[in-house]
């Protein structure tokens, strides 16, 4: 009996860490293909205004917009009925896919270097890269979950997209509810494009 | 006396400092997070929800600084962008880029001073192998050649807030700055210690009135003119597509310092 435990836990020493590698490979993986992609397609588009509309598709392949707009959201989220979910998220992707497209400029091709992942998680992998554009350096971690290796947040020089707005949306939770943060969501999405 | 007022007005900045208990538990609940065996916290909205508690820092004077925050804001736009934007008319991108260069070269004993108060001894000589390079091979700094050296290209850079933080002193309360926007009693106690080994500044200590030296004041406001760009960038990052912009600003803040001091 002691023998079979003791075979068992030897085997799952020597498999376990071939699981984080092989998570990790494999988010790593997705991410530098969805990079690219993006890059290409960025790249190709006539005006900074048009990369928000080219890539959308290619980032929702990619992003789990739903879990962002929970987390961004945070506890208040619970409360919200499946219609107002539904709208919120509709109004973050948005907000979202504007943030990140906005950091490109057609013509000018980022230089990424991709760190080594780690695994925090079961499920989840960090992606520490190092990025190169318009002279400039910066830190750019993409947290990627399961299922699928979907990236969940954007940490650019060590600021947490989603904690950001997280930070926010409570606060505009606490002081009306589900409705306030629907009506906040709008009028950001609606202020400038 | 000046020197004893400074350091009365540090004192009491540093004395406020203490950290506030909603954001300790906040670390301590994203560490615990971290470990994987957590018992999921009031405000995770699923399993790997590690975020917690959003703020953390204390704003007391968040009335007075959300005034500030958006008479910064016209500021901005009235004075520094027009500023802004005909320093980048004037000159070319490689131009802009080599006077930064020169300029973040120079900041060297602001960062190796600081390597050493925190005692990190490999990163002061890496720092100085960084500047030798960079002085010598980049012609006094206007290129930056140790992009090009894998083991100094990326450099966190020190600067005295980290040093505070690594000494363990907490943020304090959250000021916002007139003109200079977010910052905590730490850091600006961090900010008037980076001034004052930023070796563009020297030139004040010795001016004294001599008019022989006045070409000494040029280089403060030309590192303030410089660094506009970067600054008015990384303010529209935090802002442009914020519900909040002033809580955004100072989330993006906090969160900025807090991991620069982990490096």
């Amino acid at each position: 009996m002691i023998s079979r435990t003791f075979f068992i836990l030897s085997m799952a020493c020597l498999v376990l860490p071939g699981i984080t590698s092989a998570a990790t490979a494999e988010a790593q993986a997705k991410l530098q293909g969805a990079v690219n992609q993006v890059l290409a397609v960025a790249n190709s588009s006539g005006s900074k205004a048009a990369i928000a509309t080219s890539v959308r598709p290619l980032l929702q392949r990619n992003i789990s917009f739903e879990t962002m707009t929970r987390r961004a959201v945070g506890p208040g989220w619970n409360t919200f009925n499946a219609a107002q979910k539904s709208k919120a998220t509709q109004l973050f992707t948005t907000l979202v896919i504007r943030t990140y497209s906005n950091k490109f400029t057609p013509g000018q091709t980022p230089q990424i270097q991709y760190r080594t992942a780690t695994e925090p998680a079961a499920g989840r992998v960090d992606v520490p890269t190092t990025v190169v554009y318009k002279g400039s350096r910066y830190t750019v971690t993409y947290r990627m979950e399961q299922p699928g290796w979907l990236i969940t947040d954007v940490v650019i020089e060590g600021v947490s997209m989603i904690a950001n707005y997280r930070s926010q949306l409570d606060a505009t939770y606490k002081k009306g509810g589900a409705d306030a943060v629907i009506k906040s969501l709008e009028q950001s999405v609606s202020k400038q494009s | 006396m000046k020197k004893i007022l400074t350091l009365a007005l540090a004192t009491a900045l540093l004395a406020s400092c203490a950290t506030p208990k909603a954001a300790v538990n906040a670390d301590l609940a994203s560490k615990k997070a971290k470990a994987g065996d957590k018992p999921m916290t009031v405000e995770a909205t699923d399993a790997l929800d590690d975020y917690g508690s959003t703020t953390k820092v204390s704003d007391p004077l968040e009335k007075l600084n959300r005034a500030t925050f958006w008479l910064n804001d016209g500021l901005y736009t009235v004075i520094f962008r027009p500023v802004s934007k005909g320093y980048e008319k004037i000159l070319p991108k490689f131009f802009r880029n080599s006077v930064d260069n020169v300029f973040e070269n120079a900041k060297y004993p602001v960062r190796v001073v600081n390597c050493v108060l925190q005692g990190k001894g490999q990163r002061a000589g890496l720092e100085t192998k960084k500047f030798f390079v960079n002085t010598v091979a980049g012609f006094g700094g206007i290129l930056r050649v140790s992009d090009k050296v894998p083991d100094i290209a990326d450099l966190p850079a020190e600067d005295s807030g980290q040093t505070l933080a690594k000494w363990g002193i907490g943020h304090g309360p959250y000021i916002v700055l007139p003109l200079l926007g977010p910052s905590s009693a730490r850091e600006i106690v961090g900010l008037a210690g980076d001034y004052a080994l930023n070796p563009p500044n020297y030139g004040l200590y010795f001016h004294g009135g001599n008019a022989n030296h006045d070409w000494m004041l040029i280089p403060p406001p030309a590192n303030t003119l410089r660094s506009m760009p970067d600054q008015l960038e990384k303010y529209d990052a935090a802002t442009k597509e914020a519900v909040d912009p002033y809580i955004s600003a100072r989330e993006a803040f906090i969160q900025q310092r807090d991991e620069a001091a982990k490096k």
